[in-house]
């Protein structure tokens, strides 16, 4: 059995008036301290590289994009948000999506898309926000996921720095 | 019959094929890159070694399954670690210049090299030498394209011509690491096999123009179906993108058939199928989607329910009226077409366009009419589309019914007809044409399911691959419908 | 000249004017608590506090009103449904009617003296006044019952019995005042302290003016005392089910009922609009003095419920009964026998 033991209050504290007024000097000594409140929409929370945003689609330093249109993160997608068309183009690398859609209202920001793809073409950028008014404005197609490789170039440095760990760990 | 022995499993195979199809036959996976059982058997890519226990006192050999001919007591070994080396080794060579560009290549999720590497390959090559820098769109005709690195030069290609259209077209170019496939003298391919290649291509060096880039094959949705070229029949399965857009047709094997092939003509069929819907709310400048009737201002959009009790009242009041099934009207259809031709009194007759000159030796017929000996069993006549708009020229009402039937009969001569003809059409389309008064729509022959009678009697099956139209309603439903009410209003009269 | 400025305006337009200032003073008194309430708990806690609504959030009380006034209605089903639309104005209207009675200083217009209060010397202001207020825990206790709600009717249950266990105590303080004053009108009341010596620098009155804060608490619902709330248990006890404008009224009614136990406080203790051992307050600085030690009570009824955890009801009970009680009547009865000792001729 475990006894709690109680301490005895001592009459000032039987009183209740003076450790109220204990308690109010407390509050009223905080009342001029700086908050510590971060005023979001104008200081947002800095974002890390470890950050696990919302899925964009790389666009090289040539200005094409990087996507095959290969279909591996369609499929590795558990929640099967990803659409793909692919079609045909005059350069090198014959093949690019046509159609690129992703339903950000079904994304979970799993990140498989970003393990999957075999072209460094999809990484999770920093970027959270996510509202609108419509369902349809929030399936993003290829302009709205497109961004420069500048933009993504810290997770793509983190990336390669944590598949390479991976793989020696292999 | 043969004894012999597949993996401690004693068998009976067939003395004339070779081994690997004895492996296949009973189960046994052997890999297989050059060897097609339609074509002549060369045992150029060594994919398919398996390990033959020697005779006794001698040590067992690695042969290619594909060459060797089966024989009494053989003992084989498809999966022991000597057959699955060799192999390795083999893999090895025929990826030494085989470029890593899956996620580009269309092949991937059906190439034999990739699925083989998967579970046999190493991860890594060992050579150090670069890669042949070859062709990567190199165009062979019309319907094929050749990506000469991807190739590994199995001759599938080679052979399909030589073996199967009879008519030598391609040849490997070249000696040693040099080889290459080619046509003969750069000439482009012709014929009307040439889409055959893509399937038969173990890798993704020959593809098709019409499919590249499409889609994804994992996203296809596969339905066993028949083509709808001519009367040949040949089983296909029918592709769809995620069960919606009908992106290929493939020929199915069917020994009593097509064995393996098709002709380009049915494989590149896909825009019957394909039609855009009509505007929302309008009846013409695409598909039907309900139906159509003929008002004031011109074609006006109703739904198929309301406007078949019109049909219905119409054909009651004219009678006479002559009934002609589209050549693409199934089976079941057909049955319950002649229905409604007894509640007419018609003649039960179906389209037959005229032969279109495809014929060849190989599978095409030349016949339009894919079910031209189920309907004639069925008791239909056949009737030109002169004829017929003979005919139609003096008969007071007539049902014509099937896909593309008006398309079939001909829109300038159908424009001619009198606004008199009470002319009631279930078609994929309307046609703003004075004489069609009532139009219905109908699934096209990917939409429904139903049986075609080929020209040697085959009957060929079809499924539904992909929704109709939200509207569409089966015709041999909307036929029988037809006949009951017409029965209906007989009798109140 | 002889005419004042004053003496063409007619008598009604000066009653309708006082009425106007001090009524609508309370109103937006009761409508800036609201956000001093969250301003003020948001310093004490690190915060900001609303500050998105004009500058420095001071529109926030007009955005608030907005918005209860768009919101929907709903009336729960087997709800009484007469008592419960009745109930937020009962709760409501008495607070607001008490400040009537409240002397809240004097203006001197060219030689006129106007009382700033809209019912000055009502010989029974205190009388009024606690009339009204016992009146304003109907609105708690109707609108508890009329919910049709167990949360509901706990609240008001809470409220009813914790009305009547403070009321007397609070009742027992102000009759030191009255007592110590010699009158049931306010406006003698402050008089009596109007020469800087105020109620509460006696022994007796000091007691009383701590009864009368304390009981005042709970008389307002507010914490520590705020049983008939209290969301943790009774999930905003009698206005669990009250949305929109009627829900308003609640806090409309105890915002204006704080201020007007805020100016009760000063008037009976605090000498009204006086200022500490001056023999006399000048009358322009009256009223802001008396604004300031009004605002200093309202200030510490957000200040006390910011820091002070609720009681437990029987704890509340207990101090009620057994500890604020016994010490009123004490205090009564000493403050009664050194008056009527004191005074000659008594």
């Amino acid at each position: 059995m475990v006894v709690v033991g109680r301490k005895e209050l001592t009459l000032a504290e039987r009183l209740y008036l003076p450790e109220v007024m204990r308690g109010l000097a407390l509050t009223f000594g905080k009342f001029f301290e700086k908050p510590i409140t971060r005023q979001y929409p104008e200081e947002p929370l800095p974002t890390d590289e470890v950050t696990r945003g919302q899925p964009r689609l790389v666009v090289k330093d040539d200005g094409n994009i990087a996507c095959v249109s290969c279909g591996m993160c369609e499929i590795a997608c558990p929640a099967y948000a990803i659409t793909i068309d692919g079609g045909e183009t005059d350069r090198a690398i014959e093949r690019e999506p046509k159609k690129f859609e992703i339903d950000m209202l079904r994304c979970i920001l799993c990140g498989f898309c970003e393990e999957a793809c075999p072209k460094d073409a999809i990484f999770m950028s920093n970027e959270l926000e996510l509202a609108d008014y419509t369902r349809a404005a929030l399936v993003y197609d290829l302009e709205k996921l497109r961004r420069p490789k500048s933009a993504l170039q810290r997770r793509i440095d983190y990336v390669y720095k944590l598949s390479a760990r991976w793989r020696r760990a292999k | 019959m043969t004894k012999i022995q597949i993996n401690g499993r004693e068998l009976e195979v067939d003395p004339k094929q070779p081994l690997i199809r004895a492996c296949h036959d009973h189960g046994v996976d052997v890999p297989m890159y050059c060897y097609h059982p339609g074509l002549q058997a060369v045992g150029s890519c060594r994919i398919c070694q398996v390990e033959v226990a020697g005779a006794p006192g001698q040590p067992s050999r690695v042969v290619a399954a594909c060459r060797t001919p089966v024989s009494e007591g053989m003992v084989v070994q498809t999966d022991t670690p000597k057959a699955h080396e060799t192999r390795r080794e083999c893999l090895e060579f025929l990826l030494k210049n085989h470029p890593l560009d899956c996620p580009i290549c269309d092949k991937a999720g059906e190439c034999d090299l990739q699925d083989y590497s998967y579970n046999e390959g190493q991860g890594k090559g060992r050579s150090s030498e670069p890669r042949r820098k070859l062709h990567k769109r190199k165009s062979l005709g019309d319907v094929i394209v050749l990506d000469e690195e991807r190739c590994i030069l199995c001759s599938r290609c080679v052979r399909f011509f030589t073996d199967v259209t009879k008519k030598a077209q391609l040849t490997v170019e070249g000696l040693g690491s040099r080889s290459v496939i080619n046509t003969f003298m750069d000439k482009p391919l012709e014929g009307n096999y040439q889409g055959n290649l893509a399937d038969i291509c173990p890798v993704g060096a020959l593809t098709s123009k019409k499919f590249r880039f499409q889609a994804r094959v994992w996203n296809l949705s596969k339905s066993l179906s028949t083509c709808a070229e001519c009367s040949r029949g040949c089983s296909i399965s029918v592709e769809s993108l995620r069960g919606k857009e009908v992106k290929r047709f493939r020929p199915r094997y069917n020994a009593a058939v097509n064995q393996w092939w098709m002709c380009d003509t049915g494989r590149h069929a896909l825009a019957p199928v394909t039609r855009a819907l009509a505007p929302a709310g309008a009846v013409l400048g695409g598909r039907l989607t309900g139906a159509a009737v003929r008002g004031y201002n011109g074609l006006e959009a109703r739904a198929t329910e309301d406007t078949l009790p019109l049909v219905a009242d119409m054909l009651a009041t004219h009678s006479g009226a002559t009934l002609v099934l589209s050549p693409f009207a199934t089976e079941e259809e057909g049955k319950a077409a002649l229905e409604l031709a007894r509640a007419l009194g018609a003649r039960p007759q179906f389209l037959s366009p005229a032969p279109n000159g495809l014929k060849d030796d190989l599978l095409h017929t030349g016949d339009p009419c894919p079910n031209r000996r189920g309907l004639t069993e069925l008791g239909f006549e056949p009737v030109e589309p002169a004829a017929l708009l003979a005919q139609l020229a003096t008969a007071p009402a007539a049902v014509l019914a099937g896909e593309r039937v008006l398309e079939l009969v001909g829109h300038d001569g159908l424009a001619k007809l009198p606004s008199k003809l009470r002319l009631v059409a279930f078609d994929l389309e309307a046609a703003d044409h004075a004489c069609l008064h009532m139009a219905i729509s109908v699934p096209t022959h990917v939409e429904k399911a139903g049986h075609w009678t080929n020209v040697d009697g085959h009957r060929g099956v079809l499924n539904v691959a992909v929704a109709p139209p939200a509207g569409v309603r089966r015709l041999d439903q909307s036929l029988q419908t037809l006949t009951r009410l017409l029965a209906g209003v007989s009798s109140k009269a | 000249m002889d005419k004042s400025l004053l003496s063409d305006v007619p008598q009604v337009a000066i009653w309708i004017a006082r009425v106007v200032v001090i009524f609508g003073g309370l109103v937006t008194t009761a409508a800036l608590m609201s956000l001093a309430e969250r301003k003020v708990s948001a310093w004490m806690q690190y915060r900001y506090g609303p500050n998105r609504v004009g500058p420095f959030g001071l529109l926030q009380p007009l955005a608030d009103g907005l918005k209860f006034l768009f919101k929907e209605e709903l009336i729960p089903a087997g709800a009484n449904k007469l008592l419960f639309r009745l109930a937020p104005a009962m709760a409501a209207i008495p607070s607001m009617m008490t400040i009537a009675v409240i002397p809240i200083g004097t203006l001197v217009i060219d030689g006129d003296t106007i009382p700033l209060s809209i019912a000055p010397g009502v010989d029974l202001g205190i009388m009024y006044m606690l009339a009204l207020g016992g009146l304003a825990v109907y609105g708690a206790i109707l609108g508890g019952w009329a919910s049709n709600s167990k949360y509901s009717l706990m609240g008001g249950l809470r409220a009813s019995a914790q009305m009547i266990s403070y009321e007397l105590s609070l009742i027992l303080s102000i009759l030191v005042a009255v007592v110590l004053s010699g009158s049931l009108d306010l406006t003698k009341i402050v008089e009596a302290q109007s020469h800087g010596f105020w109620n509460v620098f006696t022994p007796f009155g000091f007691v009383a003016f701590v009864l009368f804060t304390i009981a005042s608490f709970a008389e307002t619902n507010r914490h520590p005392f705020d049983f008939a709330e209290c969301e943790p248990e009774l999930v905003g006890g009698f206005h669990t089910e009250y949305s929109a404008m009627r829900f308003a009224l609640f806090f409309l009614g105890e915002y204006c009922a704080m201020t007007v136990m805020a100016c009760l406080n000063v008037t009976l203790f605090l000498g009204g609009p006086s200022l500490p051992f001056l023999e006399n307050t000048p009358w322009w600085l009256g009223i802001p003095v008396f604004l300031l030690k009004a605002a200093f009570f309202l200030f510490l009824f957000i200040w006390v419920r910011w820091t002070l955890p609720r009681f437990r009801f029987d704890q509340l009970m207990r101090l009620g009964w057994k500890v604020a009680l016994p010490i009123a009547l004490a205090n009564l009865l000493v403050a009664g026998a050194w008056v009527a000792f004191t005074t000659k001729g008594g």
